[in-house]
């Protein structure tokens, strides 16, 4: 049946919801429906790569696809969940600048912007219309989460906010040129350890523990002498 | 076989953070001091490593079929530095990190992150600058902030905590701009080449074919990232907190180090498009940015209470004054760049060393809680002097000469600019004086105040650094004159 759907029809399809998961992360303030809006995201992202494999059979797209299943979408919302059981939030109601209707609002003029810029400028680099589509989102996508970590006070909403730019460069990246293989990896190991620390950093100001001594339990314990 | 120089560079991290494993196993500690030796001998490893690679190897050498990484001047000299500062810090970590934790101020059981980060950012740094692949350079630049912002949360205070997570949040969001400048770049490349680079040596080939708007926009979002890596305005805001709340160890290493990565990125993007097209308009972006960063954070010191961050501050203006040299671009503008690097680093380092002596005197580094310094803390109120005449530009010392050459170069392109810059340095060096009278003149009725026995460690590295910058100031060796000639033609300029 997928062979009757043409490949440009599922990857359009893929970058509008994406766009649409990028507004959700924008707009929630439930902290766990963020994460798994960021699941989510990550999801369409590896499946964006698994319709180029399925179009060009070049393995590298495959792992990516791989590991963006296995990083994003299943380790990181985990190391972000199991942070937010042991703090005392679930909801992330402040804001910033921006309120989720101005920064809706503010988004679509981004994608214009962005759209504007590139259609002119990446016209040189990629002739196909698909393309300066998957780039525009791309650079939207990560537009908007500079717009998260800008208008929101909960560290955990900023982080998934900054996941969620990550995930706008590396669709960036499907659609113009994907980098050498092993690079993709290192982008993947770094953005663990930055999440990682990140969280544990975010436990220590988040938490309405009063003392935040235990905020590098993770990391303290572990060479602690038992 | 090669590759064993690069296994070398890394091998004392590797140890340290097995063995730290393997006493986690055992249930057996290190202590603070045994951590401080580990360290110093990591830098003169590290250090007598590196000299003998500038002097054995035919440099450039380039490592592996990819040639991903390679050592050339410009990465060895920023390494040599890098090694010098390390050590020194190490040393003064000794006594400094023992206090800290006498004092509550950093928990036992932090210790071996502490130091294991501390060891490891030696590492990220000294690839970063042997990195010839720019996705590669990328990766240890994050890298280098994860370790820098961990070092920064280790102390006990929630302000740390926030000043870290400032400094993640603004550099990883500005390198991730960088990341799409990146790809854009690759996919470039590779209309023109066919497979595509990101490797340094080949792009300087492939500048003059490649398409001069879309570079502009590669380039202009590569800028972002390193702007925001070396603290230069607008992306400098995470600077002044981290660098107040930091230990001053670790600072002494940022500012010395880890800012030099970002500049060394400039320098070697400038180079690379000065073959392009859009050179010109390039290095005219750089003379900008390098003069509102001189002219914000001239007017921002003038206000300062705090010693650190005046101290931070004048970290902005001199990543500035770099900038600036990047941007006029010629030879001799680069090579007094080059060696405004090392004298910035050295100075900066012992500015930071006799900060933190201070802190740890009075528990804090406003000028208002400073009394009595010269006879409680003698070696650190020298330091400070010595130090804010030596950063400021006063003759006898080496900034006294780059920022004099690199004013001249500039003259060349516009007498009212090298005016405009001219007035922020007199700012710059009224707040230091200011700050100076104020805190340093100032004695209390109370002579029952506890003095803070300085160890001897931790007054060394002042008294070393003082004494290099007062010798680098009247005499500068040949050989080093020649090595940075080498590295300015090494680069194109």
């Amino acid at each position: 049946m997928l062979e009757n759907i043409p490949l440009n029809d599922i990857l359009k399809i893929l970058l509008v919801l994406v766009l649409v998961t990028s507004a959700l992360v924008l707009w929630q303030r439930s902290l766990t429906s963020l994460f798994k809006t960021y699941a989510l995201q990550s999801l369409l992202v590896a499946l964006v790569a698994l319709a180029f494999f399925i179009h060009d059979s070049h393995l590298t797209l495959l792992f990516i696809a791989l590991l963006t299943l296995f990083g994003k979408v299943f380790l990181i919302p985990r190391i972000l969940n199991r942070i937010l059981f042991q703090m005392n939030i679930r909801r992330d109601l402040e804001f910033r600048f921006l309120y989720p209707v101005s920064s809706l609002i503010v988004s679509i003029l981004l994608v214009f912007g962005v759209y504007q810029v590139f259609s002119s400028l990446l016209g040189e680099v990629m002739p196909e219309r698909l393309f300066t589509l998957g780039a525009v989102i791309g650079v939207s996508m990560a537009l908007m989460g500079m717009m998260v970590i800008f208008s929101r006070k909960k560290m955990l909403t900023k982080i998934v906010g900054y996941l969620s730019m990550e995930n706008g460069a590396i669709l960036f990246g499907l659609f113009v040129a994907e980098l050498p293989f092993i690079l993709e990896i290192l982008v993947l190991i770094d953005l663990v350890i930055l999440v990682l620390l990140l969280t544990v950093l975010a436990f220590g100001i988040d938490s309405t523990i009063e003392d935040f001594h235990p905020r590098f339990t993770p990391l303290g314990e572990w060479f602690k002498k038992k | 076989m090669e590759n064993l120089i690069l296994l070398a560079y890394i091998l004392p991290s590797l140890i340290l953070g097995g063995g730290l494993l393997g006493l986690r196993l055992v249930r057996g500690s290190l202590s603070p001091k045994m951590l401080a030796g580990f360290s110093l001998g990591h830098g003169l490893w590290h250090l007598g490593l590196s000299l003998w690679v500038l002097l054995a190897l035919p440099l450039p050498h380039y490592f592996m079929e990819s040639r991903y990484l390679f050592i050339d001047r410009l990465g060895i000299f920023q390494v040599l530095i890098a090694s010098a500062v390390f050590i020194l810090a190490a040393l003064y970590s000794r006594g400094y990190v023992s206090h800290l934790i006498a004092n509550k101020e950093l928990d036992t059981e932090n210790l071996p992150v502490f130091y294991l980060g501390f060891n490891l950012l030696l590492s990220v740094i000294t690839f970063a600058f042997f990195a010839n692949n720019l996705a590669l350079f990328w990766l240890f630049l994050e890298l280098s902030t994860l370790f820098s912002a961990l070092l920064i949360a280790t102390l006990n205070a929630r302000d740390n905590l926030v000043a870290a997570l400032k400094y993640i949040f603004i550099a990883s969001t500005a390198m991730i701009f960088a990341f799409i400048g990146l790809i854009i770049l690759f996919s470039l490349t590779r209309q023109v080449s066919g497979t595509g680079t990101l490797n340094w040596d080949e792009l300087a080939g492939l500048a003059p074919l490649l398409s001069p708007s879309v570079l502009g926009l590669s380039a202009l979002l590569i800028l972002t990232g390193l702007l925001a890596k070396s603290g230069l305005v607008p992306l400098h805001n995470w600077l002044p907190a981290a660098y107040a709340k930091a230990p001053s160890v670790v600072t002494a290493l940022m500012s010395a180090t880890v800012l030099n990565i970002g500049i060394v990125g400039i320098l070697r993007l400038s180079a690379l498009l000065r073959q392009s097209q859009i050179g010109e308009t390039f290095s005219n972006v750089l003379i900008g940015l390098g003069i509102l960063s001189i002219g914000v954070a001239a007017f921002s010191m003038l206000s300062r209470r705090n010693l650190k961050k005046l101290i931070g501050f004048s970290s902005i203006e001199h990543m500035g004054i770099m900038l600036l040299a990047i941007g006029i671009g010629t030879p001799l503008a680069v090579f007094w760049m080059l060696f405004h690097t090392l004298a910035h680093s050295l100075v900066k380092s012992g500015l930071f060393f006799s900060a933190g002596i201070i802190r740890r005197q009075y528990g804090s580094d406003r000028f208002d809680r400073i009394f009595d310094i010269f006879r409680l803390q003698p070696v650190a109120a020298w330091g400070v002097i010595i130090g804010s005449a030596a950063i400021t530009g006063m003759p006898l010392f080496p900034v006294f000469l780059s920022e004099l050459n690199i004013l001249i170069q500039l003259g060349g392109i516009s007498v009212w600019l090298v005016l405009a810059v001219l007035f922020c340095l007199l700012l710059v060096a009224s707040s230091f004086a200011t700050f100076l009278l104020k805190a340093f003149t100032r004695s209390e009725q109370t002579a029952d105040r506890p003095v803070f026995r300085t160890p001897l460690s931790m007054k060394l590295p002042v008294y070393v650094i003082m004494a290099g910058v007062v010798v680098l100031g009247v005499f500068q060796p040949p050989v080093l004159a020649d090595f940075l000639s080498q590295i300015v033609k090494g680069l194109g300029f």
